[in-house]
């Protein structure tokens, strides 16, 4: 009655894009660095553990190398003398990679409005997602990774490309 | 950062107690706080005897006017005027008085005074600390005294650090030493007064723990130490500009903290894809709406 019934072929298939597995297979299996630089660290270690469990998210491995990493968590306060090795794990870290930048501090200095304190990782790389807090509990490290896998899952594989195109013109 | 001189006097009334922002205050111009001077028993007593002095010419000041007043009353024959009342300092009971200074009365510190001589300047006890202050060129001498004597016996160097008093006169430092004995639970104080560019012996050559502590002077107030085996900078980095806890270093910097490494990606990531879409053929271009 107007119903389409699905054909043989598509009980057995799933069509859907490329660029969608990509982003799915992606945004499910974000390896982050380790990199703790302060009191943020704790808390991201708490969400690591047994109790909050990051590894629900397919986010649990924490890499101790940038080239085996997709995902910094700047978690604490960037210092003047830590921005250009910052710069460097950055660097290393194979494409795509993206950045959390955790709690005040690292979204734009936090408490220390001082001389050696960087006001905001963003000031030396690039950052998707911002969690304020000081720190920000391990719910609003998830609540910010899930932002993260929206905004992955949103994303085209040419989006770094037309970016710079863009502005080529 | 700016290349602005810095200049050498102080310009308009500022608008606070510090000018901090560097980019509102683009001479770099910093108001030196008021600082609190530096404690000591001598100074101490002459701050009490010259408030006693004045509070005597005061009051002999209220007598002599009042006989004045009292001479003219009689003289015009109207009634006398009111004898004055000497003034009861208020006596203060909140229990957050300040703890005065008194004599040195303890025996370890008695027994250094002894053994330095004429290198002590000032020795004293407040709130039940010792504090013995050295003439700067001997420290090295009293810092071995305390160390090596049988009655003294101070193992430990716990701390040593530095104040800045900019607004002093004849010094602009004070370097302060922190002694422990382990062995006859005490606590002691040795202090040397410093002016800008005196470099005090270091104490390293008596006690080791002093190296990192003297780098640390060194790097965040400027004070270089002579015989240290490594006079670098320790908690900024190589390249760091001034020296962060003078008093007239700016809260924010000079600037240091303001860098952008971003621009420089841009552009590395711009040449990488415009010499691999060339390679490949590719056309990456978004059509644009017309
Ligand atoms: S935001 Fe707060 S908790 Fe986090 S690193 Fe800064 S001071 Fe520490």
């Amino acid at each position: 009655m107007g119903v389409m019934q699905p054909s043989a072929l598509e009980q057995i298939l799933i069509t859907t894009k490329v660029e969608k597995v990509m982003n799915w297979s992606r945004a499910t299996s974000v390896w982050p660095m380790t990199f703790g630089l302060a009191c943020c660290a704790i808390e991201m270690m708490a969400a690591g553990a047994a109790r909050f469990d990051f590894d629900r998210f397919g986010c649990g491995i924490f890499r101790a190398t940038p080239r085996q990493a997709d995902l910094m968590i700047v978690a604490g306060t960037v210092t003047y003398k830590m921005a250009p090795t910052i710069k460097l794990l950055y660097d290393q870290m194979p494409e795509p990679k993206w950045v959390i930048a955790m709690g005040s501090c690292a979204t734009c200095g936090g408490p220390f409005d001082s001389y050696h304190t960087i006001q905001g990782v963003d000031k030396i790389i690039p950052v998707d997602v911002y969690i304020p807090g000081c720190p920000p509990r391990p719910e609003s490290l998830f609540y910010g990774f899930m932002k993260l896998q929206d905004k992955i899952m949103s994303s085209s594989l040419a989006d770094r490309y037309r970016e710079i195109f863009e502005e080529v013109g | 950062m700016s290349d602005a001189p810095i200049p050498e006097t102080t310009p308009e009334t500022p608008s606070g107690p510090f000018v901090y922002d560097y980019t509102t205050a683009p001479n770099r111009q910093v108001v030196l706080p008021k600082t609190v001077p530096l404690p000591g028993y001598r100074t101490y007593v002459a701050e009490q005897k010259a408030l006693v002095e004045a509070e005597e010419a005061k009051w002999q000041k209220q007598l002599a006017d009042f006989d004045t007043a009292k001479a003219k009353a009689e003289a015009e024959g109207k009634d006398a005027p009111k004898a004055p009342v000497k003034a009861v300092a208020k006596k203060n009971d909140t229990d957050m008085v300040f703890p005065a200074p008194t004599e040195a009365k303890d025996p370890t510190l008695l027994h250094l005074v002894n053994g330095l001589g004429d290198k002590v300047e000032e020795a004293f006890e407040q709130a039940g600390e010792l504090t013995c202050q050295v003439a700067k060129e001997h420290i090295l001498e009293a810092l071995r005294l305390c160390r090596e004597d049988a009655q003294l016996k101070f193992e430990m160097l716990a701390d040593e650090t530095a104040t800045h008093y900019p607004a002093a006169q004849g010094f602009a430092f004070s370097v302060v030493y922190h002694l422990t004995s382990i062995a006859r639970k005490k606590r002691l104080r040795l202090r040397i007064l410093v002016p800008e560019g005196f470099e005090p012996e270091s104490a390293t050559q008596v006690y080791p723990s002093a190296n990192w502590m003297e780098r640390e002077i060194w790097d965040m107030l400027g004070i270089r130490f002579a015989n240290h085996p490594n006079m670098i900078r320790i908690l900024c980095p190589e390249d760091w500009e001034g020296h962060a806890l003078r008093k007239e270093y700016p809260v924010v910097g000079w600037g240091q903290r303001d860098i952008d490494f971003r621009e420089d990606r841009g552009g590395m990531l711009n040449r990488i894809a415009m010499e691999k879409a060339g390679q490949l053929g590719i056309n990456l271009k978004r059509p644009k709406a017309e």
